[in-house]
């Protein structure tokens, strides 16, 4: 169940990043689309347990794998890296065409 | 020899670092971290065996270094030499020549690492270096093509990590060997990923603009190593299974056939080149165990090609027919195409004999159509009108570069020398010859528009759920 709402939530950000018309709209939808592989990565992470790593008196349980969640963090500063420099372009063209609409510029900008 | 590998991992990003705090050295910083590469990729063809590094444990990174790549290294240490002589008296700031050297030393990551995640790391690290090079100067346009490019990328590599965490969870490991016992949806990803990273088949289509776009010594980086970053993993995984191999030299030969009958119509020479790139990448992923060589021979070639295009009077073919350039560029270019062709005493004939030597019966007749439709699109350079007095308008830096990127192509002959037998010779020549007389009897007079339709931003991304089914299919099959 939570892994069909996970996948469908991937699915969700690349139909918005096709169907969006709106170039800022296209960047929100590649971000829903990463936080939905962000949320498969700690998914993956607890198929064998919840509990977090970490050496304690208190009672023995499984516990979630670190690797998924470790790697996930780079992809996540990636992510978001990627994100802020698209949105500083999307700033710089935006004073060109207020509109913004991905078909506009992409007709103005293709020689 | 380990500790060398790590350091040379190192040194471009410090280098590149240290740019920022000295800027008044900029070039001679960058030259010094592409030397570096240079250096290493030569003590590495000297090294018998494979290197393998495992760091940290079982779940860390994973280097592998051969011979393999230490011929992406060397090409990758090359072309941006050349790129940086091509621009040493620009006015390009130190901004320019930090990223260089990111990005150089982020595919020198990408050539030998061995496991999913380094990769995507060493990946997404190139394409945003490759984003702020394409869009370095600031117009419009520049900004449109690399944010197009970031955002196609970007969206690739999402679904190349949902691959790489079912290879995962399979495993618990996320070394490329992992891709062998995993479910097909987690190749069929992975594989999406890497294909549109690298520019191949249908879903490549958004590598014309963005090469034919940009700057002259940036299209000449991005068409000779960076594409590459992603073929390099490619080959790798085709190692690990007959199935993967199976899929690899398929979608070779298609890319070859796609991008070779897009290059043959085409009327602007940067774009003809770009098509030109996919075809090539074809050519590597055909037959994957001797990859290395072809890759770089095509870097040299496709980087001199790239750099002497800006450098033509006008981007038309057309126009060119009635300008005539200057006979000085029309020398390297003649070497530069004749080689890319597959002529004899040039590395292009060594690499096009060690490819067909590797091919599987079916993929003989379609790589040899390739191979024809290749010499017919370069005839476009080698027929071009040339008189001695034509204007000619080249910076100091170019004849250095372009030096060094043909010599080379003279040097890497000697890698294959057994392909200098007559049958050989006599295949080759009769190649370019049908090639030559095709373009003469017929592509010269026709004149065929291609639509430009496929290479829209939403249908570059809806095309990728079309791979991602095909991909799928392939891999259960």
């Amino acid at each position: 169940m939570l892994e069909a709402c996970v996948l469908a939530t991937i699915l969700c950000g690349f139909f918005g990043i096709i169907l969006k018309k709106n170039l800022v709209m296209k960047i929100i939808s590649m971000d829903v689309m990463s936080t939905g592989v962000i949320a498969f990565y700690v998914l993956i992470a607890s198929i064998e347990g919840l509990l977090t790593p970490i050496i304690s008196e208190g009672k023995k349980a499984t516990y979630a794998d670190p690797v998924p969640q470790a790697v996930i963090l780079t992809a996540i500063v990636i992510g978001f890296s990627i994100q802020a420099l698209m949105l500083v372009g999307v700033m710089k063209l935006a004073r060109d065409n207020p509109t913004l609409e991905s078909s506009e510029i992409e007709k103005n900008n293709t020689p | 020899m380990n500790n060398i590998t790590i350091v040379w991992i190192a040194i471009p990003f410090l280098l590149g670092f240290s740019i920022f705090l000295a800027p008044k050295i900029n070039r001679h910083l960058t030259l010094w971290g592409v030397l570096a590469s240079a250096a290493y990729s030569i003590q590495l063809f000297l090294e018998p065996s494979p290197l393998k590094l495992n760091l940290l444990d079982n779940f860390g990174v994973k280097l592998v270094a051969d011979q393999l790549s230490a011929y992406f290294i060397l090409t990758n240490a090359i072309v941006t030499a050349a790129v940086i002589i091509y621009c040493w008296s620009s006015d390009k700031t130190y901004f320019f020549y930090a990223q260089i050297l990111i990005i150089h030393g982020s595919l020198n990551a990408a050539f030998i690492c061995a496991d999913f995640i380094s990769l995507y790391v060493a990946l997404e690290v190139s394409g945003i270096a490759a984003f702020l090079l394409i869009s370095y100067p600031r117009s419009d346009r520049s900004i449109w093509v690399g944010l197009r490019y970031l955002l196609i990328s970007n969206t690739a590599m999402l679904f190349y990590l949902v691959g790489a965490v079912l290879v995962y969870e399979k495993h618990h490991a996320f070394n490329f060997a992992g891709l062998k016992d995993s479910p097909p949806e987690a190749l069929a990803l992975i594989f999406l990923g890497l294909l549109i990273k690298a520019g191949i088949f249908v879903s490549g289509l958004w590598l014309p603009l963005t090469h034919s776009e940009s700057e002259t010594p940036v299209s000449a980086l991005l068409s000779g190593v960076v594409v590459k970053a992603s073929v390099l993993p490619l080959l790798r995984c085709a190692v690990v299974s007959e199935e993967i191999e199976a899929i690899v030299r398929i979608f070779g030969v298609g890319t070859a056939l796609m991008g070779v009958s897009y290059a043959v119509f085409e009327k602007d020479t940067k774009r003809m080149l770009a098509f030109h790139t996919i075809s090539q990448l074809g050519f590597i992923l055909a037959a994957p165990a001797v990859g290395g060589f072809y890759a770089m021979t095509h870097g040299l070639v496709k980087s001199s090609l790239f750099l002497m295009a800006g450098s033509l009077p006008s981007r038309s073919f057309k126009e060119l027919k009635y300008k005539p350039i200057n006979t000085k560029i029309w020398i390297p270019l003649v070497i530069a195409s004749l080689s890319i062709s597959g002529f004899p005493l040039l590395a292009g004939f060594g690499a096009k004999a060690l490819t067909t030597k590797d091919l599987l019966p079916w993929q003989v007749i379609c790589m040899n159509i390739a191979a024809v439709g290749t010499a017919i699109s370069f005839a476009k350079f080698i027929f071009l009108p040339h008189t001695k007095d034509a204007e000619i308008n080249t910076k100091p830096g170019f004849w250095i570069a372009i030096t060094l990127l043909i010599s080379g192509l003279f040097v890497g002959n000697i890698v294959y020398l057994e392909a200098y037998s007559l049958d050989k010779i006599i295949k080759a020549l009769i190649t370019i010859a049908i090639g030559w007389s095709i373009y003469h009897l017929i592509i010269k007079k026709v004149s065929v528009y291609i639509p430009r339709l496929f290479e829209q931003i939403e249908h570059l991304i809806g095309v990728m759920s079309l791979t991602l089914v095909l991909l799928f299919w392939m891999a259960l099959a």
